[in-house]
């Protein structure tokens, strides 16, 4: 909310007379206020996918689109498309059972001793047991040589396998393994390699050692075609004895990292997992409009220009992704900035347009499931309502609602040699200090659109304080920012509408290969600025009580160097991080303004 | 180089409490296109902009561009081939002059290597090459057609039209290929051709070409003042250290308003003539930023820009109310330099110019 009477006064002086009035300022400037206050109002209760607030979300949204004069899709008689998907997962009583040759079967269950993996299926299996170390396999393409399978038959067995990776690795080995550590990684190579089930248990070397792996948050469907879950040290016990071996010494083995321990069945024992997952499935709408051309489309290339944003936040934060403090804890999760600014900048967007001739179709979208992992947007690429070779462009609105110091964002510019021109034209009037970003694989719903092939853009003005916290409020959008933002995407849209070539896609080679999260078993308290294109990582934020605050970290601070690892941008402070030990303290440098500092960061575990 | 910089001489006292916004606000990348831009300079009436810009996929080269801000469309007016540079509007007419090699039959194959090596994925230190094929030509927006008004071997280049689009003042290497060299300088040829450079004026006709400086140095960076002097940057022999100068159109009353002991270049007037901006790497080697000077060159100069990375080439809009000017600072894929636009404080520039102390000299 700075300087805002000023950027009016200096817009009226900057050679504007001229443009293309696209926008009537006034009118737009009141109704952009009006849609984030409404949206991000209590009234909205944060508008989590599939609740009663994303409900009337929806129905705001489509009386605007409305008023306008936009219409369902061709051949759809409502704007919102549903989508199906997994609300929550919960273990709904799973079992183990272990026979000893001769005994009789000894049971366990209840949560802290055996609990599914939210990925399961939901049924039962039986078999021998092999031990399978870790459970990873770094694939061919890699050149690195691991595989925890090699040499063992596990057909129709079921797999134990310890979590994470070897724990005595040197740094480089950990940095590779690390990657293929998800356990949806593991269970994935397991099932390939023909187990019926597999075990995981929590190594006495390992953080969190013996405990069972926490229900996750997971958004999956359907189950992962294999019986999976993790069990306690107590659980593990019998079938360990079996081995005649100790648990200890057989993972500080597997902790050297040397590929060439292997794994061994473990006689004379069978198991009996009784896996069950509660899957809660809901239904999420998307609220999709469009203005028709004004003339008729023959020899049109490309009919149809897309915008969009996501309209759907995180509710009350109780589903995963929030950051709010102790203090705000299950509070309503505004979203203003994300993402009614984005949502209101795409009814803009339509606004002006439907006053306007259109020699293509306008398709005006508003996701819900972002949050939860682009699941409408993905929902509509899957099965798009018309072929997606018929869209020229998309061009997405994620956090548009922050504009500081002039700075605008637009990411994705990579999909197309078109963009950087066409921004540069369309910004001589709007005047934003454009950053331009060319990688595509951003988290938001640009990404869908990126891997479906079409070229696309998403504007974003930054992370702040506030993200994913209740305090994500409507006072705190720069409104008259934000409408220029519309303004400059109207100026991009008008000339996609207009223009006989269409941006050619290109595809963007993702900068690092991620098979698993495993990394994030470690915890920093950071909170990258992803808008960010200085050298290092720029903090957007701290966590509150994390390692990163207590570390004296703050927003602003550049990280430069991380446990004697240089870091230059995002993708150097992920592998950076991988490389580092809970608990183990590690030597950060960074900037602050122009001075150098240094100060110790000491990791904790991600429960 | 012993590097001039004496730590106090960067504030002293009044101006302490000056900053970046003090004189510039709205600050934000104009040319988003291509690998770099620079080298903006309006049109008389301010509506439109010229800067050089390597954006043509099959031309690795700068070319001329004009941006015109009403509509923001962008056209190339240059010939497409080769490589160019420094362009200027003439005054009261639809002629646009600028600095070509289009004329040399082997740009294309210069282009194709230079894709090469770029594609290689090799990199080099950026270096302007000096290219002695490097003539002034000016083309007519109207016609389309390009005359040529220079013809000697050596660089011409770097020009400005007078306030009245009758007479051009640029900068040329002529004297390095016109007559024989000495050993001495045959080497210096090959070490730097910049030495060699030296101010002239001509018609715009490109009739009467006129000599008006002769030392050691590369002298160019020249345009004419409101008042028909010509303003221009002079480097010393030992091409690191350079200053702003003025001079009357006949080369006399040469005088130096610069006194920084660093490479202080790129000078433009203020359309209320009572100042000049310019850039200098005072604070830093690499860190170039630009600053102010009065105009008779009595005061210490005032920094203007305090953004890390290359800020230079300042030009002031002909109502005096915007700066252009190229800059690194936005990173990523405008780290090579691209062109900047800011509001420009005018009575903040003039306060600060008067708080100003007696120009300093520098310690050598």
């Amino acid at each position: 909310m700075t300087n805002t009477k000023h950027v009016v006064v200096a817009m009226a002086a900057a050679c504007l007379v001229a443009s293309t009035p696209v926008f009537s300022q006034t009118a737009t400037s009141s109704r952009t206020r009006t849609h984030v206050e409404t949206l991000a109002s209590d009234k909205f209760e944060g508008r989590l996918t599939g609740s009663p607030g994303e409900k009337l979300a929806a129905d705001y949204i489509i009386s605007e689109l409305k008023r306008m004069g936009a219409r369902p899709l061709p051949g759809l008689t409502d704007f919102r498309l549903p989508f199906t998907f997994t609300a929550g997962s919960k273990d709904g009583g799973t079992t183990l059972a272990i026979t000893k040759a001769g005994s009789a079967p000894q049971l366990f269950s209840g949560a802290t001793t055996v609990q599914a993996l939210s990925f399961s299926d939901s049924a039962e299996t039986s078999g021998a047991i092999v031990m399978a170390g870790y459970g990873l396999v770094v694939p061919e393409s890699q050149n690195f040589g691991y595989d925890s399978y090699a040499g063992l038959d596990v057909k129709d067995k079921i797999v134990v396998v310890f979590r994470y990776f070897p724990e005595d690795a040197d740094q480089q080995t950990r940095a590779i393994l690390a990657r293929y550590a998800d356990l949806r990684y593991k269970a994935q190579a397991a099932r390939q390699r023909g187990a019926k089930g597999m075990l995981v248990v929590t190594g006495p070397r390992s953080p969190n050692a013996g405990a069972v792996v926490p229900m996750s948050f997971d958004t999956a469907i359907a189950g992962s075609g294999l019986v999976a879950a993790s069990i306690s040290s107590e659980a593990f016990a019998p079938i360990m004895a079996a081995s005649g071996k100790s648990l200890e010494a057989v993972q500080k083995e597997f902790d050297s990292g040397n590929p060439h321990v292997a794994g061994f069945a473990i006689p004379d024992v069978t198991v009996t997992l009784k896996a069950n997952v509660i899957r809660q499935q809901q239904t999420g709408n998307n609220v999709v409009g469009y203005l028709p051309a004004t003339a008729p489309l023959t020899g049109v290339n490309k009919p149809w220009v897309a915008v969009g944003a996501h309209y759907d936040h995180l509710g009350r934060g109780t589903t995963g992704g929030s950051l709010a403090g102790k203090d705000e804890a299950n509070q309503i999760h505004h979203g203003a900035d994300d993402n009614a600014s984005g949502s209101a900048t795409v009814l803009a967007i339509g606004d002006a347009f439907s006053q306007q001739p259109r020699k293509r179709h306008l398709l005006l979208a508003f996701w819900s499931g972002e949050e939860l992992g682009l699941l409408g947007s993905n929902a509509f690429v899957t099965k798009p309502p018309f072929p997606l070779e018929q869209m020229s462009a998309y061009l997405n609105f994620d956090m548009v609602g922050r504009v500081a110091g002039n700075k605008l964002t637009v990411q994705a510019t990579g999909t197309s040699a078109m963009w950087p021109r066409l921004l540069e034209q369309a910004n001589i009037a709007a005047g934003f200090d454009l950053v331009l970003q060319e990688d595509p694989y951003q988290p938001t719903d640009v990404g869908s659109f990126n891997t479906a092939s079409v070229a696309c853009l998403t504007f974003f003005t930054g992370a702040h304080q506030e993200y994913h916290k209740p305090s994500d409020t409507a006072d705190k959008i720069n409104y008259e920012d934000l409408v220029r933002v519309g303004e400059l995407a109207s100026g991009v849209v008008r000339r996609l509408m207009d223009s006989a070539d269409v941006p050619q896609f290109t595809k963007v080679e993702q900068k690092t290969e991620t098979g698993g999260r495993a990394g994030l078993r470690l915890f920093t308290g950071t909170i990258p600025d992803y808008a960010s294109d200085v050298k290092g990582l720029l903090l957007g934020g701290v966590i509150g009580g994390g390692p990163a605050e207590q570390a004296g970290l703050a927003k602003g601070d550049v990280i430069i160097e991380i446990a004697g690892q240089s870091i230059t941008n995002i993708y150097d402070y992920t592998y950076a991080l991988e490389l580092l030990k809970i608990g183990e303290p590690a030597k950060v440098v960074y900037m602050r303004g122009s001075d150098k500092r240094e100060t110790t960061l000491t990791p904790s575990a991600r429960k | 180089m012993a590097l001039p910089i004496s730590a106090s001489s960067a504030s002293s006292g009044s101006q302490s409490a000056l900053s970046e916004s003090t004189f510039l606000s709205r600050v934000r990348r104009l040319t988003v296109d291509g690998k770099r831009a620079g080298e903006g300079y309006w049109s008389p009436d301010g509506k439109r902009l010229v800067f050089q810009s390597e954006r043509d996929p099959a031309n690795p080269f700068y070319q001329i561009f004009v941006l015109d801000f009403a509509t923001g469309d962008t056209k190339r007016i240059s010939p497409g081939v080769g490589k160019t540079t420094c362009a200027f509007f003439r005054p009261g007419s639809s002629e646009i002059m600028f600095g070509s090699t289009h004329l040399d039959p082997k740009s294309k194959q210069y282009q194709d290597e230079e894709l090469a090596f770029r594609a290689s994925g090799k990199e080099r230190r950026y270096a302007w090459d000096y290219d002695p094929e490097m003539d002034i030509f000016a083309v007519d927006e109207k016609t389309g057609t390009t005359k040529r008004l220079t013809t000697a071997r050596g660089y011409d280049a770097e020009g400005g039209y007078s306030p009245d689009g009758q007479w051009i003042v640029f900068s040329s290497m002529r004297d390095a290929y016109n007559r024989t060299l000495s050993a001495a300088e045959q080497k210096q040829l090959e070490l730097d051709a910049s030495y060699f450079a030296e101010v002239y004026i001509m018609k715009a006709d490109g009739s009467g070409q006129t000599r008006l400086t002769d030392w050691p140095g590369y002298d160019g960076g020249t345009f004419f003042t409101k008042d028909g002097k010509i303003v221009w940057r002079h480097f010393e022999e030992n091409g690191l250290v350079a200053n702003v100068w003025t001079m009357n159109p006949d080369g006399s009353d040469k005088k130096q308003l610069t006194d920084f002991g660093a490479m202080s270049w790129a000078p433009y007037e203020h359309p209320s003539g009572e100042y000049f901006v310019f850039a200098s790497n005072k604070l830093g080697f690499e860190n170039f930023e630009v600053f102010m000077v009065d105009k008779a060159g009595a005061k210490e100069p005032v920094r203007i820009t305090y953004t890390a990375g290359f800020d230079g080439l300042p030009v002031p809009s002909p109502d005096g109310t915007q700066m252009a000017f190229t800059s690194a600072r936005g990173g990523g894929a405008g780290s090579a330099g691209q062109i900047y636009l800011a509001q420009w404080n005018h009575e903040a520039a003039m306060a600060a110019l008067k708080a100003a102390g007696p120009r300093q000299t520098p310690k050598r």
